[in-house]
């Protein structure tokens, strides 16, 4: 079985910083970002560049660029509803470090990712959504069984689909969480891979609180299956019990140094 | 539509790790033998056992072979090479244990020197029964055998930091890391002694044997696990060639070392030594072991035969 999947979060425009490190085209500030996400253990980077209607044809390349230059072994998730910056970025993708992540597809009007994932041999995100948050798990599953037609259609071995059942907030969608547990369950006992945003989860909560919230929440979700997240790589919390629920699934020999690898 | 015959195939490789001046050890990529998996890398080594100083403890069939050569280290490898043609030397520096003769570790060192000089195939060099003895042993060796990329048989829990820094950064040999069958403590050590600094493409590793019969299935289970981690979980911290030194054993167990005198209903007593030796090295082999060390020629020749065989 293989281990946990991370991919970091936090290249991502909606933090100023990195918003106007894109606008501007300036590496540094990127390039720190992913330097600290790769220290602390990220396996894949998220790369979000928002909707990018101007030039997102350019600065996908740019960027992608950019980070397997400076981490040519960490493998990337090119993050954007822009297909056309999407198909420049996998142009120019070196794929020796792992196939390129597509974020997202969902069961609406990004189903056509799907397409994109098979005519690129890329691997995708599969949102279990079509407009907006999903009503219950019979609406989960049922785009679930959408996206995995559409893969069918495409080619797209459903090996290379992480299916996110849309993690939700704790504060305000309380109610809401053990469907989502629920979901995962599910989606794993019909043998397929899941990921999911724990930042979600978390969101609006006081800051010394999102930290735990999330690793519990990813906890109890590794449990039900899920076999990736998109995280914080730097909240060591929730690092080091990553790696502690692989050794208890399993799916990494027991050392005594086990947190330090 | 025609049958598509299916294959195993695991993310993970076994490091390649080069002993002496081109003995290769490792670089698989598939489980013991599978070739119709995947890529079965170098065919498994086989060592031949000679001591540093007369071996009174070894039984009488095998002193009837080596006695007349086993006064002397260097002429007792010459005989093996010349009559076995193994794929290297094991010299076990038994004259160095505080118990028996207690030789200094400069003894000890002259006398792997002298092999060095006198022989062209790869040395392995093992330790006493004492691990503090051995580090100290090993240190000097290490020195006076540099960039030889020798095995130095073992770097344990008590000893890694001495052995590790000689043998695997000092002076350009290859560290094995020795646990007693408890895959748990294997990867510690091996994360341990990598992050001395000892590069992973300087070591090996003996995660414990023992003879068939003497917990042998918890060697091979212990062995299994291993290698199922580094090649289906891909831990690169259990990804060196393992070397077995399966003579060590099985000659000491009362299958091997009782006389016809005593167990006159066990039959002749070369042949159980012979038996025991061939079928725990064909076990090791057949669970991931790299290189076996061995001491009686017809294991070596059986056992060369079984690898040949296997990997045609």
């Amino acid at each position: 079985m293989a281990r946990f999947l991370t991919i970091g979060e936090r290249i991502h425009v909606i933090s100023p910083v990195i918003r106007k490190a894109l606008q501007e085209r300036d590496p540094k500030p990127i390039i720190d970002r992913a330097r600290e996400q790769v220290e602390a253990g990220a396996h894949y980077l998220d790369v979000n560049i928002g909707p990018a209607d101007r030039d997102g044809e350019e600065l996908m390349p740019w960027v992608v660029k950019l980070l397997q230059q400076e981490f040519p072994n960490t493998p990337l998730c090119l993050d954007t509803a822009n297909t056309k910056a999407l198909e420049a970025g996998i142009k120019v993708y070196d794929r020796k470090a792992g196939k390129p992540i597509i974020n997202s597809a969902d069961a609406g009007s990004r189903i056509g990712m799907i397409d994109l994932a098979a005519q690129y041999d890329a691997m995708v995100i599969g949102l279990c959504a079509k407009e907006g948050i999903p009503r219950d798990n019979d609406e989960r599953i049922q785009y679930c069984t959408e996206i995995l037609d559409r893969a069918m259609s495409a080619g797209l071995d459903p090996e290379n689909i992480l299916f996110d059942p849309l993690f939700v907030v704790v504060k305000g969608m309380q109610d809401k969480q053990q469907e989502v547990l629920e979901a995962l369950r599910q989606i794993t006992e019909m043998g397929f891979k899941t990921t999911g945003g724990l930042s979600n989860v978390s969101n609006g909560c006081p800051k010394e609180l999102r930290g735990l919230i999330e690793a519990t929440f990813c906890a109890m979700a590794i449990q039900c299956g899920l076999t990736s997240a998109i995280i914080n790589p730097c909240n060591k919390m929730l690092m080091d019990i990553i790696k502690t629920a692989d050794v208890i699934k399993g799916r990494n020999l027991y050392c005594d140094s086990y947190l330090e690898l | 539509m025609p049958y598509k015959k299916p294959s195993q195939k695991f993310g993970g490789k076994i490091r390649e790790v080069t002993i002496g001046s081109g003995l290769k050890l490792g670089g698989e990529s598939t489980l013991p033998f599978y070739s119709f998996d995947g890529d079965t890398g170098a065919k498994p080594a086989i060592g031949m056992e000679i001591w540093d100083i007369f071996p009174e403890s070894w039984p009488q069939s095998l002193k009837n072979i080596f006695g007349e050569y086993a006064h002397d280290p260097v002429k007792w490898a010459k005989y093996c090479i010349e009559k076995s043609n193994p794929d290297f030397i094991c010299i076990k520096l038994e004259g160095a244990s505080p118990e028996g003769n207690n030789k200094s570790p400069e003894e000890c060192a002259a006398v792997v020197k002298r092999l060095a000089d006198e022989i062209t195939l790869p040395l392995v060099i093992a330790g006493c029964d004492s691990d503090e003895k051995n580090a100290s042993v090993f240190t000097k060796v290490a020195e006076a055998v540099p960039d030889k990329n020798y095995v130095f048989l073992s770097a344990v829990e008590a000893n890694y930091k001495e052995v590790g820094a000689a043998a695997g950064m000092a002076y350009g040999n290859i560290v094995s890391a020795e646990s007693s069958v408890d895959l748990n403590l294997a990867k510690q050590l091996n994360i341990l002694i990598t992050q001395l600094g000892v590069k992973p493409e300087r070591m090996v590793m003996n995660p414990g044997c023992s003879a068939v019969g003497y917990g042998f299935e918890y060697v091979v289970t212990t062995m299994d696990r291993i290698r199922l981690a580094a090649l289906d979980q891909n831990d690169v911290t259990l990804q060196m060639p393992i070397i077995s030194p399966v003579s060590f054993e099985t000659w000491k167990v009362k299958e091997s070392a009782a006389t016809e005198n005593d167990m006159p209903e066990w039959g002749n007593q070369e042949a159980r030594g012979i038996a025991m030796e061939v079928a725990t090295a064909a076990g090791v082999l057949a669970t991931g072991s790299n290189a076996v060390i061995l001491r009686h020629p017809r294991s070596v020749e059986v056992i060369r035969n079984f690898i040949e065989e296997l990997t045609a």
